[in-house]
């Protein structure tokens, strides 16, 4: 769906942090004028978690002002002129999934994307003619851009490359400053450690814990509708799309409940058990051929 | 039929208005802010009202039988601070945030104004 020309594509990989290109600023989107303690949310304990190399790399195209995709695994990144337009990951509910059925039924997002996904005006069209408020439209779309960018954008989201003129079909809604959205994919991060420091729940299935006794107050009712869904199988972004939900608000309420005790830490992956070797092998480890083996050196010593 | 920015304006229109901004308060992202912020730094405000926030909507005692909290409002000897819900048609966890001078501000007219607004930012 994107529109370049191959020959142009691909013109920028990014496979780690390249101090050469992007000047070594870690510290230098905090602005100095917050101050140390504004809220738990704003400034969380513990050093400031650094910019990503893909996070770096978007700061530093759209710097250039530049207009493209950043491709990577965990998820894209749209520029326009500089600015985040847009962004999906295979982690995060995609739009027509967060905005469901009762704000837009399948049928007319499936009408809008094929009359205008083509020149790129989807967004536009679903509130021209299918009846999608425009403030409804650009928190929704908001709120799944921050949630895939949080996924593009992780530590962990292995290299990535920009297709130089690669547009969405959306269209644009409401663009975003690049710094900002660093800015709050590092926030989000250091938030899901400070409720709970167990990056593993973002990823496992997830498993109530036996032990959790209900509450005085009980849960609140979004978490509620989380814990209703963990069945030892869904992890996190399963549960999210099951509830039309942006993943991260999904992480958050997982770590609450592994903060209150509700959920059990996932247990790490056993490290795999090395192959079976056959029974002869032992026998010779055991009752090694010295003779074989001082060849063996010699033979080798000579090729020095 | 508003967008985030078309509200917030409207809402600066208001006696008083001295900032507003239209926050997520799961993720205490501002989605979009204009006039001034009591810190100086509308993402940090946004930050500590959406812990405000949240607590209103997750606590039973101000959410009792699952009504839904409409405001949440504080004042102070220096300002009023005006949080209102905003219901969308999806999961949203949206509100608008309206800070208004003490001495200017018309607490309850803002509320009136909010509520519409709040209602007209998801109409269709």
């Amino acid at each position: 769906m994107t529109t370049t020309t191959e020959s142009a594509l691909d013109a920028m990989t990014t496979t780690g942090p390249r101090p050469g290109r992007e000047p070594r600023e870690p510290h230098a989107h905090h602005r100095p004028s917050r101050p140390a303690k504004t809220a738990v949310l704003a400034s969380l304990d513990g050093p400031p978690s650094t910019t990503t190399a893909n996070a770096a790399t978007l700061v530093h195209l759209a710097a250039q002002r530049a207009t493209g995709a950043l491709l990577g695994d965990a998820g894209t990144v749209y520029l326009m002129d500089g600015e985040v337009v847009h962004a999906e990951s295979p982690n995060a509910p995609p739009l027509d999934v967060l905005l469901g059925p009762s704000v837009l039924a399948p049928a007319r997002w499936q009408e809008a994307v094929d009359y205008a996904g083509g020149h790129h005006q989807v967004a536009r069209y679903l509130v021209d003619h299918a009846g999608v408020a425009p403030g409804e439209l650009e928190i929704c779309h908001l709120g799944a851009l921050f949630d895939a960018a949080f996924f593009a954008l992780a530590p962990d989201a292995g290299p990535a490359r920009f297709r130089y003129g690669a547009a969405h079909w959306l269209g644009p809604i409401r663009p975003v400053p690049a710094r900002l959205v660093e800015r709050e994919t590092r926030r989000r991060r250091a938030l899901l450690d400070h409720v709970c420091p167990c990056p593993p729940l973002d990823t496992a299935p997830l498993c109530r814990s036996r032990a959790a006794k209900p509450r005085a107050g009980g849960l609140a009712r979004s978490r509620r509708a989380v814990l209703d869904l963990v069945d030892g199988v869904r992890t996190a972004t399963t549960i999210a799309r099951l509830l039309r939900r942006p993943a991260f608000h999904v992480l958050v309420d997982v770590r609450r409940l592994a903060a209150a005790g509700y959920l059990d830490a996932p247990r790490t992956a056993p490290p795999a058990a090395p192959p079976a070797l056959p029974a002869w092998i032992a026998d010779v480890s055991a009752d090694p051929d010295l003779a074989l083996l001082r060849r063996l050196r010699d033979a080798l010593e000579a090729r020095l | 039929m508003p967008g985030i920015d078309e509200c917030l304006y409207e809402a600066m229109a208001l006696p008083g208005a001295r900032g507003a901004s239209v926050v997520e308060w799961i993720s205490g992202l501002a989605l979009g802010a204009v006039g001034d912020s009591p810190n100086d730094d509308h993402e940090a405000t946004a930050a500590e009202t959406a812990e405000l926030a949240r607590l209103a909507v997750e606590y039973a005692a101000f959410a009792p039988a699952g009504v839904p909290v409409e405001d949440v409002i504080v004042t102070s000897g220096a300002g009023f601070h005006l949080l209102r819900f905003v219901e969308t048609g999806f999961d949203s966890s949206v509100f608008l945030h309206l800070w208004l001078d003490r001495e200017t501000g018309n607490l309850a007219l803002a509320r009136i104004r909010l509520r519409d607004l709040a209602e007209r930012l998801a109409l269709r």
